[in-house]
């Protein structure tokens, strides 16, 4: 079903991309293809510059006046759009969960925020009415991480299903944590190491080497470790391989 | 060993004793903020989250969990009771037995004098009033139920004048005579016919034989309670 | 050294004891596996959990007229009931009481509120001898080790250890089967058993409706430590409270399952006073003893969600953590997640630091019986101690703050991290300095992107069609 066709010109969405610090720094690949889909599928796409962090480092550390000072200016920054979509799932969290309960933070901005923001997967197949797992084509076996903080905004069984259709190897515990956990990564490095490994441990026994993880810090964590470890693991974030699918971008290898 | 690391918080000390309950109370009370004293308690009323249904076979239910839990359940005519308490005990090469006859169970006072009888009979030492010596060196005790736990495979049995709770727990083998009428489908089923005005001074839930895995997670049954768990429900005819 | 670096030296030396952390895993794997195994063939699970979180909340707000209750109802079947409005005051009432009745030898059910409270130390200053009955404690105490798991106190020992342990300290034969020094253990408390005149347990629940106190235990030596000694005393938190008999059952539907996959534990009592004038055995005395020792100051906060927590162990199997790291690194009487919230409430900031062992994935919330959000109150915790961090990372943090607030910052920001990386061998970098130091002991770091996707967009994406 062709999003294009039963939008309109007149009835494109506005959609702004929230690209999340890590994913701007280290994946722009993502927002490349998170830019593309969105095009395909018949919305106006804006990158609004004024956007920085959502705050969740912050947050998660218990900085909450840190964490509220960069939540109160995320408002103004995304305003204009009708919508805004991000590649990350915890930072859509930290916006739409966390965000109104801070203090400091003005509840009706951020509740206005809260309710136009969307993670990209959810919203290829809510709003655009994408079937995923119909879209979705790789040349060789799939596995997956599912994120701890994409708890709330979509489940093990939603990846499960969008990947269902590809060479699918179900990891042995597909939502184990990685490890990564914000600064506790470097607070407590070697658990953070010890969790990496059983995380790996349970990607590489899968039999895949391509690893769907739509998380950036999960990514870095893995990708690491995975380096470290001389594991022939790759990871690419859901939006890159569907936009690949649909011949939007040029498969990397 | 390594010194505790977290310290121990300081309260004001206090000599304790019942008014001092009544002034913390007091105190909490006006310390409590009533604004947050909003969540109700729930209808007791389980219907909705009963596992067992009301359509279930409860003695094949029963016997699947009681089984499933480490027991070894048999089902037999109410007639033939004794002559299966005489199998399984000899299958344990029984030689002193603990009869223990309740009132209103599988096993009440003339079935008990009928056991004790029997076995003498045929050799055995008998005891229904043990001492200490008697339960810490029988083979096994026979007992009846006040109720069986379809759901979980529970026998339930309770401490009374001639009942004493050491029964069920001390000898390493326990034979369980449960009437099937007894058996109910499901543990709010069972806490449901609890009179609260009229609690024995103990209700033991049994549910299969004493278990640990304590040692690299290896199961060993028998740890202090009974390491042998028979159930023998009698349907009457 | 600081409490802080203590713990990361903790558990930094934590990671490195292979042997226990293999242990750890395999038992915390196969039970979190029975767990779930045992809540998938639940016809109700989640309505269930929510019903005991209900529960538990509307006593917790209630919490001074079910204690009333409860105290009056535990009378009537003549009990006698005290309140320790802390440790050292539980302590006085139960070593006065036994000194009083010139009792000798106590037998212990397992209770983790006694160790919270150092029990067993008291006891045996006024010169009476307790014997812990659970086997993993038994082993604990006659190894002079300590706990690592609420539930399963052993899962850092193999039989080895065990072994060592009897031989060494009961003169047996030394064996390594399972089966055997358990049956050696029983043979050897069984004798205590006999011999015994104090027994002292913990309590699971117990009920306001009738005074009745319910004891979940699976190896025997609970309904033993309750039978054979003339006096029992019962230790409980004053947060175990649950209104009425008939919300038992929806507990114990749920504790067993989250404890060890077990559709019910083995012995479930109900204890309804001490012995009666007519019954052939049980106490003649059964002495309640009511625990403050911190609980109403954490009832009064926002924080109270934690006193729900019916101290099933679920969490420590789901927690990716407490696997990796075992129970002794975070040395207090309760790890793990649940641990990580209780140990700094109940012994005060110096105990801090444990709220941020955690990655904060959420296992432990979803495992939970009674639906404790855990990763929400190790937030709250962290961000109430937020200003006792060390300086360096406050300032950092502050640093980072401003950065994040001006966008031309943190542009310049990621310049300066793509130059200082641009060396980076293959992409990747292998030894960092300062705060990507700790990183890099046991990570590789990708190298930023040559182009951030602002740059992208400006250059071409955002002209694109």
């Amino acid at each position: 079903m062709d999003a294009r066709a039963a939008a309109g010109d007149d009835a494109r969405m506005d959609v702004g991309i929230f690209i999340t610090c890590l994913t701007d720094t280290f994946f722009p690949r993502v927002g490349e293809a998170t830019v593309r889909l969105l095009r395909h599928f018949g919305c106006r796409v804006h990158f609004p510059p004024a956007q920085t962090c959502c705050g969740q480092p912050a947050y998660n550390s218990g900085f909450h006046a840190h964490a509220a000072a960069l939540l109160r200016r995320m408002p103004r920054a995304l305003e204009g759009c009708e919508f805004v979509v991000t590649p990350s799932a915890s930072c859509a969290a930290m916006v739409k969960e966390h965000g109104p309960r801070l203090n400091g933070v003005d509840a009706g901005d951020i509740g206005r925020l809260a309710a136009k923001t969307w993670e990209i997967c959810t919203f290829l197949r809510d709003r655009l009415q994408l079937d995923i797992a119909a879209s979705l084509r790789a040349r060789e076996p799939v596995t997956f991480h599912y994120p701890c903080h994409a708890r709330g905004i979509y489940e093990v069984a939603d990846l499960q299903a969008w990947l269902g259709r590809l060479d699918l190897r179900l990891p042995t515990r597909a939502d184990l944590c990685c490890g990564f956990g914000g600064l506790f990564a470097v607070d407590f490095p070697e658990l953070s190491g010890r969790m990496l490994d059983d995380k790996l441990d349970s990607l590489a026994a899968s039999g895949a080497r391509l690893v769907i993880c739509n998380e950036a810090a999960c990514t870095l964590q893995m990708a690491g470790g995975a380096h470290r470890r001389g594991l022939p693991l790759r990871f690419r974030h859901l939006a890159e391989l569907l936009a690949e699918s649909l011949g939007l971008m040029e498969a990397e290898t | 060993m390594n010194a505790e690391p977290c310290e121990r918080s300081r309260h004001r000390k206090t000599e304790s004793g019942p008014n001092d309950l009544a002034a913390f109370l007091h105190r909490l009370r006006a310390e409590m903020v009533p604004a947050e004293r909003g969540t109700a308690l729930p209808e007791v009323s389980n219907a909705a989250l009963r596992e067992v249904t009301w359509e279930e076979g409860l003695v094949d239910r029963f016997v699947t969990s009681a089984r499933a839990a480490g027991a070894q359940v048999r089902c037999l005519a109410a007639n033939d009771w004794l002559s299966a308490v005489q199998e399984v005990l000899r299958g344990h090469g029984a030689r002193l037995v603990v009869a223990a006859g309740q009132a209103g169970t599988a096993l009440d006072d003339d079935r008990a004098a009928a056991l004790g009888n029997a076995l003498r009979a045929t050799g055995l030492s008998v005891s229904t009033a043990p001492n200490d010596d008697v339960l810490f060196a029988c083979d096994a005790a026979v007992t009846g139920v006040a109720a069986a736990i379809a759901e979980t495979g529970t026998l339930v049995c309770t401490s009374g004048p001639r009942s004493p709770r050491g029964v069920s727990l001390i000898p390493p083998v326990h034979i369980a005579l449960v009437d099937a009428r007894q058996i109910v489908g499901d543990l709010f089923d069972y806490f449901a016919r609890l009179d609260p005005t009229t609690l024995p001074a103990n209700i033991n839930l049994i549910t299969g034989p004493s278990k640990t895995a304590d040692i690299e997670g290896i199961l060993v049954t028998g740890v202090h309670g009974p390491g042998i768990v028979h159930a023998l429900v009698l349907h009457s005819g | 050294m600081s409490r802080r670096a203590d713990l990361r030296q903790r558990v930094a030396e934590a990671t490195r004891n292979e042997r226990v952390l293999q242990a750890v895993h395999q038992a915390t794997w196969r039970k979190a596996d029975a767990r779930e195994q045992s809540f998938a063939a639940l016809r109700h699970a989640d309505a269930l959990r929510e019903k005991a979180a209900q529960i538990r909340r509307h006593t917790l707000e209630n919490l001074p007229e079910y204690l009333e209750q409860f105290v009056e109802k535990a009378t009537a079947l003549g009990a006698k009931v005290h309140f320790a409005p802390d440790g050292p005051a539980a302590c006085r009432i139960i070593t006065q009481l036994a000194a009083d009745r010139g009792l000798r030898l106590a037998v212990k059910g397992k209770s983790m509120t006694s160790e919270e409270i150092g029990l067993n130390a008291a006891l045996e200053a006024i010169g009476v001898r307790v014997v812990e009955t659970d086997l993993g404690e038994f082993i604990v105490q006659i190894d002079r080790d300590r706990p690592s798991h609420i539930i399963t106190p052993i899962i850092h020992k193999d039989r080895r250890e065990v072994a060592d342990a009897m031989a060494r300290e009961l003169g047996c034969p030394r064996t390594e089967d399972p089966a055997e020094l358990t049956r050696i253990a029983r043979g050897y408390l069984r004798d205590i058993f006999r011999r015994c005149d104090l027994g002292i347990t913990g309590v699971n629940f117990a009920v306001a409706e009738t005074g009745t106190l319910c004891l979940c235990t699976n190896e025997g030596n609970g309904r033993m430590t309750i039978t054979r000694p003339r006096v029992h005393v019962a230790l409980l938190g004053i947060e175990k409270i649950i209104p009425r008999l008939a919300n038992l059952p929806v507990f114990l539907k749920l504790l067993a399952r989250s404890s060890t996959g077990q559709p019910m534990g083995v012995y479930t009592t109900l204890i309804n006073g001490p012995r009666r004038p007519d019954d052939p055995d049980g106490p003649q005395e059964l002495h309640i003893v009511l625990l403050d020792n911190g609980r109403s100051a954490i009832l009064k906060g926002p924080l109270r969600e934690v006193l729900t927590c019916v101290r099933c162990g679920a969490c420590l199997n789901a927690c990716p953590a407490y696997r990796n790291v075992g129970g002794h690194a975070y040395g207090s009487v309760y790890p793990g997640p649940i641990g990580s919230v209780v140990t700094p409430l109940l012994y005060g900031p110096a105990c801090d630091d444990l709220a941020r062992l955690s990655s904060l994935c959420g296992a432990c919330r979803v495992a939970c019986p009674v639906q404790i959000d855990i990763p929400a109150l190790l937030v709250a915790l962290r961000a109430r101690a937020a200003d006792r961090q060390p300086v360096g990372k406050r300032l950092l943090l502050s640093v980072w703050r401003r950065v994040m607030e001006h966008p031309w910052l943190y542009r310049l920001g990621q310049a300066v991290l793509r130059h200082a990386l641009r060396d980076a061998d293959g992409g990747w970098v292998r030894t960092g300095r300062g705060p990507l130091r700790n990183w890099t002991l046991v990570r590789d770091l990708p190298r930023p992107a040559r182009e951030s996707f602002r740059q992208l967009w400006e250059a071409r994406l955002r002209d694109e069609r």
